[in-house]
């Protein structure tokens, strides 16, 4: 393997890694603020894509990229309170909760899959480029969008984690993860903050959709893989930290692209796979976490 | 303890039988091959259901990994019988063989995990299983899958002809098979060891209960049913396809699961079929099609969580009311003059703050004397008493609400010792008694025992029969009953009739023209009054009861049948009385659960010797007879909750 082929294969494991952190940060934000796993996460990253490729594409409305992103964001922030209400608040409550999301949310993940067959039919499309071109550092060769994509990321995450770490409705919203009943005898807005954990996380994953559009083709129903990512991801890093999902995404994306060069493409799924299992099975709380959970 | 009956004594035999006629005679009605083509998906959607059930429902244990199990069959068939050649109907057993190797595999990570890590490692299982399938398209014809399997034959004849008849009966044949199977397992130790660790782990492990081993045995057990299912689907459809790995695949059962109501067996048998056939009806929609499966599994989730079988049971339970309530009014009418007859006393209807109850009053000026009778039986079970008594006392009994030709009555509030204890002294006020003598038999024992506890009523002489005083619930039930099978049926909602005539014969006495009466009241017994009396058995002040008993103001007397098959003699030798007839429980010789009903002459005689010691004042503990009447306590159950100082040394 020369350096170049090398340097390649890191440069196709840090996109990865910037686009499974996005998504399993989003993924994270749920499971840690209402311990529970929200199945249709892929399905939100499809819809993500797909309202970007509506409103921004030019042989769609052409409203532009910045336009496109903006509806994506609001647009997931709304589904994503919707689902909470529908689907997550009415068993709260029940002892089983952790089960019956993740039935609900299967089950809404359909729905969505289901709706967007519907508006946009099952041929695949294509997001127009963020930016086109290539950057080239000596040998070393690069799309611009990629570039784009991973500075992007790194920026939204940052942002996301400010969020959370010093506004009041971020910690907030850290509190009730921490205690529920705690946040609740402190006067905060359960409800309220669980909705927008919600809302946050499926922005997120529409980002992330918008960033998947926009270097393959994307179809109603290719929001499977990307859950199945995320879910690794979030198993791997564990969730003890903002940081852990996000770290873990390299280390995820780096095997992927190692993996695929030297065992194969069709070996690489199955690898995480395994790994993902022996992650389980050794610590289950992450390979960066502690026995808790919490952002 | 528990009553297990086999299923063919069961309730729903008959039902079962009646189903399965039909399914039999289906195909020579419908001939047409679309119609048998659903039947068989049903089929094998119910078993895959089903066997899922076990696992998810009664396990609790979520396992995701159950689908990929059934296209391990699909696989395991296709790779046998195409590839190796070997005979299909060897393949079959073979895939659910292979099933159950690799659901031990699965199995052995997630022993020790919990909640939604379960779901996690089995998702990622069936996520490498389907990687492992794409990936070897030399053996499994990858993403392509294989085509043109073998189908089932027998000679030349092949099954898919005659529109498919063939296929049709050996898929019926195998969805029996299997439910069989799981009915026996849930039945079985296996069965109460996964139901126990459900409910409550620490407990059934501190029982002994092995949860690793009932993991490993509960996912092998319902992976092979998964597995033959996947290898006949392959027969019939002679297609292997991956896409079965999907998450489509996956939330088209968990509807059927779910729709149904997880935690039965029928439930999610009676979902596969409805939802085949409501998928199949939109299968022209599209994509309305996952939608509205998706829809129906949340709306199931949020307003029906019980799914058919919860249904089911709520159309049950109206049936069961009209049909008691009914009788009650029917019997209340129509019998009167003969059971006026056969207690040589007026029958008069009472109305009190739950509901109107059935009272019957022998009159005259002799000391009054209330029976109350027991669990789901009636106040003609003290025929002899009023026959023998009468002409020295007032003989007073009445019917306990949802007993006899009393009305049926709110369940919650009236189904429970203290309301009946409530009712027994409406009825006194209304006859104007003011000091009678209670006899108690079993649940009217403890409604006697309340009675005198409350205060209320200065009761004269309290005896009970067939009734083990409690003061810990439920820890004391265990020390004073003997396990009997039939004693679980004390607390059953629905009596076949086989456990109507088990439960009657074995509280008052095997069918004869002498009980037929008994016999005929316990199926009109409102099966709520059973449920909730033992459900609720925490509201009854029992340490209270205990201590009236200690304290001794009240002459009292324990009149058990020496052979009562329900009780254990010795605990009620152990207990500490203040004052007891005969200083000890007296037993009458050769009485069962019912002395008074089996033995009459010899309880009579008993009975009435004790109620002239009382009436002579020798027997109470207390100072003068005014005092009989013992201070009301507070109703407080913690108060006296000190378990063990009621036991002598």
């Amino acid at each position: 393997m020369t350096s170049e082929t090398f340097l390649a294969v890191c440069l196709g494991g840090v996109v990865l890694g910037a686009l499974y952190a996005l998504m399993a940060t989003g993924l994270a934000v749920v499971w840690t603020t209402l311990g529970i796993f929200n199945f249709a996460h892929g399905a939100f990253i499809v819809l993500g894509a797909y309202v970007a490729w509506q409103v921004g594409n030019a042989n769609a409305d052409g409203a532009g990229f910045l336009a496109g992103a903006g509806a994506c964001v609001v647009c997931l922030f709304l589904v994503g309170v919707l689902f909470h209400w529908l689907l997550v608040k009415p068993f709260e409550r029940k002892p089983n909760v952790v089960l019956l999301s993740v039935v609900t949310t299967l089950a809404g993940a359909s729905i969505l899959e289901g709706l967007t067959n519907l508006v946009w039919g099952p041929r695949s499309k294509q997001l127009d480029p963020i930016a086109a071109g290539d950057a080239q550092w000596g040998g070393l060769v690069m799309s611009r969008n990629e570039l784009l994509m991973i500075a992007l990321s790194v920026a939204i995450l940052a942002a996301v984690g400010a969020f959370l770490r010093y506004s009041s409705v971020g910690r907030s919203m850290r509190a009730v993860a921490q205690n529920r009943e705690a946040a609740q005898l402190l006067g905060l807005d359960v409800a309220r903050l669980y909705a927008l954990a919600f809302g946050l996380s499926a922005s997120l994953a529409g980002i992330a959709g918008l960033f998947i559009g926009s270097i393959r083709f994307m179809t109603p129903t290719m929001g499977a893989e990307p859950l199945m990512k995320a879910l690794i991801v979030v198993i791997f890093g564990g969730v003890a930290r903002f940081t852990s999902p996000i770290y873990a995404a390299f280390v995820v994306g780096a095997v992927e692209a190692f993996s695929s060069y030297y065992v194969g493409l069709y070996w690489t799924p199955a690898v995480l796979f395994a790994l993902m299992i022996v992650v389980l099975m050794i610590k289950p709380e992450g390979l960066f976490g502690k026995h808790e959970r919490s952002v | 303890m528990r009553y297990d009956p086999p299923f063919r004594h069961t309730a729903g035999f008959l039902p079962a039988l009646g189903v399965l006629a039909l399914l039999i005679v289906f195909p020579l009605v419908f001939t047409e091959a679309h119609a048998r083509h659903l039947m068989i998906l049903v089929f094998v959607y119910a078993i895959v259901a089903a066997s899922w059930d076990l696992s998810l429902g009664y396990g609790g244990l979520v396992n995701f990994s159950h689908v990929a199990l059934f296209v391990v069959g699909i696989y395991a068939y296709g790779i046998l019988a195409k590839t190796l050649g070997v005979s299909p109907w060897l393949a079959i057993p073979a895939g659910g063989a292979i099933a159950v190797v690799i659901a031990s595999v699965i199995a052995l990570p997630i022993l020790r995990l919990d909640g939604i890590y379960v779901i996690l490692v089995t998702l990622a299982f069936s996520q490498l299983l389907y990687q492992i399938v794409i990936s070897q398209s030399g053996v499994t014809g990858g993403v392509g899958g294989m085509v043109t399997l073998p189908g089932l034959a027998i000679g030349d004849y092949r099954f898919i002809r005659d529109n498919r008849i063939g296929y049709y009966y050996v898929a019926l044949a195998l969805l029996c098979a299997s439910l069989a199977c799981l009915y026996t397992i849930v039945k079985s130790g296996l069965g109460r060891a996964i139901v126990a660790l459900r409910d409550n782990k620490y407990y059934a492990m501190a029982r002994g209960v092995s949860e690793a081993r009932t993991r490993l045995e509960t996912l092998a057990a319902s992976a092979f049913f998964a597995g033959i299912a996947g290898a006949f689907y392959a027969s019939y459809i002679r297609v292997a396809s991956p896409d079965a790995f999907g998450l489509g695949m996956l939330t088209l059962t968990l509807s059927m699961l779910l729709a149904g109501g997880i935690g039965t067996l029928w439930g999610p048998v009676a979902g596969a079929f409805a939802i085949t056939l409501l998928s199949e009806a939109i299968a022209d929609y599209g994509s309305w099609r996952t939608i509205v499966i998706a829809a129906i599994i949340i709306a199931a989730l949020i307003f029906y969580p019980g799914g058919f079988w919860a249904a089911i049971q709520e159309l049950r339970e109206f049936f069961d009311q009209a049909r008691t309530t009914t009788l009650a009014r029917w019997r209340r009418v129509v019998g009167r003059a003969a059971r006026e007859r056969m207690l040589g006393a007026k029958e008069t209807m009472i109305a009190t703050r739950f509901g109107a109850v059935a009272v019957a009053d022998a009159g005259g000026a002799g000391a009054p004397i209330l029976f109350i009778h027991g669990n789901s039986a009636c106040k003609e079970a003290f025929v002899h008493q009023f026959e023998a008594l009468a002409r020295d006392h007032r003989v007073i009994a009445f019917d306990l609400p949802g007993h006899g030709v009393s009305d049926n009555m709110d369940p919650e509030a009236a189904y429970n010792v203290p309301a009946y204890a409530e009712i027994a002294e409406a009825v006194l006020a209304k006859l104007g008694v003011a000091s009678p003598a209670v006899f108690g038999w079993s649940l009217g024992g403890y409604v006697a025992l309340e009675l005198a506890a409350r205060g209320n009523v200065a009761v004269a002489a309290l005896a009970i029969a067939g009734t083990p005083p409690l003061n810990v619930v439920p820890d004391d039930f265990a020390a004073g009953y003997d396990p009997d099978s039939h004693l679980v049926l004390a607390g059953k909602r629905y009596f076949s009739p086989r456990e109507a005539r088990d439960f009657a014969g074995a509280a008052t006495a095997p069918l004869s023209p002498g009980s037929a009466h008994m016999h005929k009241t316990f199926g009109r017994t409102d099966g709520r009054a059973r449920f909730f009396m033992i459900s609720q058995i925490g509201v009854t002040d029992w340490p209270r009861q205990m201590r009236m008993l200690r304290e001794g103001k009240i002459p009292f007397a324990i009149l058990n049948g020496s052979d009562d098959p329900f009780l254990n003699h010795d605990y009620f030798r152990k207990l500490a009385y203040g004052a007891i007839w005969t200083g000890a429980p007296h037993d009458i010789p050769g009485g069962k659960h019912a002395p008074f009903f089996n033995k009459p002459e010899l309880f009579n005689e008993a009975l009435r010797a004790f109620l002239r010691e009382a009436a002579s004042g020798r027997l109470a503990r207390a100072d003068d007879s005014a005092a009989t009447r013992p201070a009301p306590h507070p109703a407080s159950p913690r108060e006296d909750a000190g378990r063990g100082e009621e036991t002598a040394p």
